[in-house]
């Protein structure tokens, strides 16, 4: 692994995801706060619940992807999009007009603003973000030399613990 | 939460007897297969490991159908489709998250545990905490706090067993409690982790084959979706609406709590561990996802479909929220499928009690010796008896008052989410998070979280409307993590093992 440029572009990415996340939070929080509000919770705090919420996830996210100097590579199209779905889904259900009512035109069964939750919201990201970790896997997340080499690691750290004399971590019995 | 919403209104309100000829055949049935699977994963077990995180490992299927089991539990049948039923699509955001969570925790968390797992041989939660900020405080102020959770989530689940085997086989509420902790305890005790991931395989599979059916029948019953929408629409518009009858902040709330507080629910990050193969991750979260969307098309469909039946007089008004199930089942569906339906309650309280106890006997047995410096010369045999004296106390505890059993399942999630979120998930993640960080966060959560839902039990704060304790807990936690780690920042490197920090970096 190239360390030298690889950690400075990781630390790039995360240094943003952390910045976000502790953004996402602030903001969750400042709409929590607002609640507590004598005269009644302000209209724009649920707002702040409606964007700090994929702002957080969405870091989080990326904290977890960044590997090395590629950052998040390609993923940053699917969590773009995860990003604009929940701001969007979240946005429309509060600005939206309540128009609903026994004629109203049915998207899928669902009234238009329910529907844009239910199905954009609960499923839109499932047909993005599970297949965009299933086809980044080996580059992004784990490949066969990663394992093989934190195994090697593993069979070292076992003999150290042997020769200090260490129990066995898992106490095995005799069968 | 999941489960704390469904226990606590199992507590109020008692299932109606189910006890018909077919529903007690399968109920039968359903035991017989739990106790076969029991001896066979008995026979396994021969060390603490596979005790505790299942020896060699897991394969990829099974543990994807036994994570859904114990992520779900017995509220997507029950208190679900109730609270659905109460307050409409507002419901829906306790489960919305389901379409990111699983791929975030794999993303975050189940590559750098499952290698530690490899590399350091670990086998809690607690332990990966203390492998990444090599401290015993860290590691054990983390399985304080999820013995506090576990014991809510015990008395509530044993609770919740007593109530459906009592409705299924109409044995009173507190042999139903002995009985469903007794099998439970058995398969525990004797298996270990590796009885209750093949009990989970069967329970998920029959959650997931009811889930499916019952969707399927709610459907065809109701004329499809936009027929049930229609008949809602004309009597109930708010039902419809994209909060439901929640405040938007109740609904986002509920949205931020289940879906970043997935990242602290020991059943399941424990299982990243299991993973026999690290490189089967890469279909975890899509099978997962899709198994949970399969568990909670019950949640949906009837929470929304007996809204409509009772609203055209199809079904009678319902004595409240929480017969929406039992109602559907005992009054409209085949009775075969009411059977199946209760077998799976009775499966996914028995899975989640399962996947407890075993975390609660590791953090006593493991984590705790580990935290004051000693070790436990014979974890297997000791693992077996705290998990029989949990399950004992456990059963003890959900007979004593409904209200305090309640209380004790209602900060389980939060109290997780809030502890465990900010030093185990964005911990693994940045190497600038310290020790001092991680500590301050952890106790941050417990102090906070017990606190403010002590204060709300007993009446001396109310917190205003859409605003949870559980929440607060959590972006308290959150900040404090972020503020000491910023302030202690100066040590954060030399407090990293090498080892830990390849696994980090990779």
């Amino acid at each position: 692994m190239d360390r030298g440029v690889g950690n400075i572009a990781e630390d790039a990415t995360k240094r943003v995801a952390l910045v976000a996340l502790f953004v996402g939070i602030a903001a969750i929080a400042t709409g929590y706060a607002a609640a507590f509000n004598p005269r009644g919770t302000p209209t724009w705090a649920p707002w702040l619940l409606a964007i700090g919420i994929p702002v957080a996830l969405v870091a989080v996210m990326i904290l977890g992807a960044a590997r090395g100097r590629r950052g998040i590579g390609t993923l940053k199209i699917p969590f773009a999009f995860v990003a604009l779905v929940l701001v969007i889904g979240f946005g429309a259900a509060l600005a939206l007009p309540a128009t609903e009512g026994p004629l109203s035109t049915l998207w899928l069964g669902l009234p238009a603003r329910a529907a844009i939750v239910i199905y954009g919201v609960g499923l839109l990201p499932i047909i993005v973000l599970p297949v965009a970790y299933a086809l980044t896997f080996e580059t992004q997340t784990l490949n066969a030399e990663d394992v093989a080499l934190v195994r090697a690691l593993g069979r070292e750290n076992q003999a150290a613990r042997e020769s200090a004399g260490a129990a066995p971590r898992d106490n095995e019995l005799e069968a | 939460m999941i489960q704390n919403t469904h226990m606590s209104t199992l507590l109020q309100v008692a299932m109606p007897s189910a006890a018909r000829p077919a529903v007690v055949a399968i109920g039968i049935l359903y035991f017989a297969v739990v106790l076969t699977i029991s001896v066979w994963a008995a026979r396994k077990t021969r060390t603490a490991r596979d005790f505790f995180v299942a020896g060699k490992g897991i394969g990829l299927v099974a543990l994807t159908v036994a994570s859904v089991s114990v992520s779900v539990s017995g509220f997507a049948f029950i208190g679900g489709p109730g609270f659905i039923y109460a307050v409409g699509l507002g419901a829906m955001y306790i489960v919305l998250p389901a379409a990111v969570t699983n791929v975030m925790g794999a993303w975050v968390l189940a590559k750098r545990m499952r290698l530690l797992g490899e590399a350091r041989s670990l086998i809690t939660i607690p332990d990966a905490i203390g492998a990444r900020y090599r401290s015993r405080v860290a590691q054990g102020l983390s399985a304080v706090a999820i013995l506090f959770g576990i014991v809510g989530y015990m008395a509530t689940n044993a609770l919740a067993m007593g109530v459906v085997i009592n409705s299924i086989f109409g044995v009173g509420l507190g042999w139903g409690i002995w009985i469903g902790m007794g099998v439970t305890l058995a398969y525990s005790a004797s298996g270990g982790i590796l009885a209750g991931i093949y009990n989970d395989v069967f329970q998920g599979t029959l959650m997931a084959l009811a889930s499916v059916l019952v969707f399927l029948f709610v459907l065809k019953f109701g004329g499809g979706l936009g027929e049930i929408s229609r008949t809602i629409l004309a009597h109930d518009v708010a039902f419809l609406g994209p909060w439901g009858k929640l405040t938007p902040l109740a609904a986002l709330s509920f949205f931020f709590v289940f879906s970043m507080g997935s990242l602290g629910q020991p059943q399941a990050v424990h299982k990243y561990y299991m993973l026999r193969d690290p490189l089967q991750l890469k279909w975890y979260p899509l099978l997962k996802t899709l198994g949970l969307v399969l568990v909670l098309l019950l949640y949906f469909s009837v929470g929304v479909g007996v809204k409509a039946f009772v609203l055209s007089g199809r079904l009678a008004p319902l004595a409240s929220p929480d017969q929406a199930t039992p109602a559907l089942l005992l009054n409209v569906t085949p009775i075969i499928l009411a059977a199946l339906v209760f077998s799976g309650v009775a499966a996914a309280t028995m899975s989640a009690a399962n996947s407890f106890i075993n975390i609660g006997a590791a953090v006593v047995t493991h984590d705790l010796p580990v935290a004051f410096g000693r070790r436990v010369k014979n974890e297997l045999l000791w693992g077996r008896a705290v998990t029989v004296l949990i399950a004992i106390a456990a059963a003890i505890t959900a007979q004593q008052s409904g209200a305090m059993v309640a209380f004790l399942g209602i900060f389980g999630w939060g109290l997780f989410a809030s502890t465990l979120v900010p030093a185990l998930a964005v911990g693994l993640n940045w190497q600038g998070a310290t020790r001092a960080g991680a500590m301050a966060s952890i106790a941050t959560g417990l102090i906070v979280t017990l606190a403010l839902e002590t204060a709300a039990y007993r009446k001396a704060f109310t917190f205003p409307a859409g605003v949870t304790a559980s929440a607060v807990a959590m972006v308290s936690s959150f900040l404090v993590f972020f503020i000491v780690s910023w302030l202690t920042r100066r040590g954060a490197p030399s407090e990293i093992d090498p080892d830990v920090r390849l696994v980090m970096e990779l």
